[in-house]
């Protein structure tokens, strides 16, 4: 587990106006933390209001925990300039290995406000450069 | 003064339009439906420095000085954004029933829009819940014939280079801004729009209602133009936001 999510703790890191907290209150997650988890994506909701990423994260102890994470509308992803590369429907399919960073739940649920993913060949689909 | 001539695509168009129309364009002086400044386009806010923690929910940093009337109304909401946010499962923003944000606070969600300019109209269609708003530029008084509504009656005139809009008529349904600062039926809008000298499209707004506020709200909007085209976005698709939000809200009474 601890191999695998490591946490972070970085203030000064946070992508500014991150598109995705657009829909909510600032309580659900912490803009002050980051945490990374590798993992399997079990779904891929390219859907309105915002995009949603599940992945499958097995722990040292081989025990496996569902993380999900949200980014920002799928039409703003597909629209060049707002991430690293277009987004399109099928970007990330179930199966895929990915590596997904964001800010954590402040009550620690396995969700995050995603900021970065990197696909299974090191290419940042977003999060890389901007 | 800088005429604007529609295409002859956007004639036939407005021609097609005004078969069902209250005024026929034919009716209209050449005049008055020409524009003084083309807004054609896709548009998308842009925050003028400093303001990118508030801009996505209200109209400025400070609160408007609200009535008693309107201060009631304001503490008794549960707004989603904003200092006073809640999660979207507790909010009575009616936003999250899917109900309009309506004008002005169509401005303060952060999809783009689309501005058409037709002989006579000027008609700013709105990603989000492809919402429209026509301002009517042909001279015609509000309407008196039809109820309060979400997005108000909007008539336009051109000064200069300038579109100068006055709104009426809405309902008291909607907040004005995502914080809940609330409005009466007597909510009163003028826009002055211009492009300015960056290039973008400068809204400057006048927000008047005697019964919700203590003096009129003064704020400014501004939106870069870009080469997208508008895509769909149904508010009732955000029912699909739900199981994720639920999972870190339970998580919360697992924890308990």
């Amino acid at each position: 587990m601890r191999l695998q999510i490591a946490f972070c703790v970085v203030a000064g890191f946070m992508l500014a106006a991150s598109p995705s907290s657009a829909h909510h209150g600032a309580g659900l997650f912490d803009p002050g933390e980051t945490v990374t988890v590798v993992g399997t994506v079990t779904q891929f909701h390219f859907v309105n209001p915002h995009v949603l990423v599940y992945i499958t994260v097995t722990g040292e102890d081989g025990k496996e925990i569902e993380w999900a994470g949200e980014l920002t509308s799928p039409n703003r992803l597909a629209r060049s300039g707002s991430a690293d590369v277009k987004w399109h429907k099928d970007i990330l399919r179930v199966g895929d290995r990915i590596t997904m960073t964001g800010n954590p739940a402040r009550n620690g649920a396995p969700a995050m406000d995603i900021t970065k993913i990197v696909d299974a060949n090191g290419v940042a689909l977003i999060g890389g450069a901007l | 003064m800088m005429q604007y001539r529609p295409t002859a695509a956007a004639m036939l168009i407005a021609t097609l339009l005004s078969l069902s129309s209250q005024t026929p364009a034919a009716a209209q002086s050449a005049a008055t439906l020409e524009h003084g400044a083309d807004f054609s386009g896709v548009w998308t806010n842009v925050n003028a420095p400093g303001t990118a923690e508030w801009a996505i929910y209200t109209f400025s940093e400070e609160l408007p000085a609200m009535t008693e009337w309107g201060r009631a109304r304001f503490e008794a909401s549960k707004p989603q954004r904003g200092p006073r946010g809640v999660p979207v499962a507790e909010t009575d923003d009616p936003v999250y029933k899917c109900f309009p944000p309506g004008t002005p606070r169509v401005y303060l969600h952060p999809f783009p829009m689309e501005i058409i300019q037709l002989p006579g109209r000027v008609m700013m269609v709105f990603e989000y819940d492809h919402l429209i708003r026509q301002i009517y530029t042909d001279g015609r008084e509000h309407r008196t014939d039809l109820a309060p509504s979400w997005m108000g009656d909007a008539t336009g005139h051109w000064d200069g280079d300038t579109l100068v809009v006055e709104t009426v008529s809405f309902n008291d349904k909607t907040w004005i801004d995502r914080t809940a600062v609330p409005h009466s039926e007597q909510l009163r809008l003028i826009e002055r729009i211009r492009i300015n000298e960056d290039g973008n499209l400068q809204i400057d707004l006048r927000i008047e209602d005697p019964i919700a506020l203590e003096e009129p709200w003064i704020a400014r909007r501004t939106y870069r133009k870009t080469d997208w085209t508008i895509e769909e976005l149904m508010c009732m698709d955000n029912t699909t936001y739900e199981p994720f939000e639920n999972l870190v809200l339970e998580h919360d009474q697992e924890s308990d």
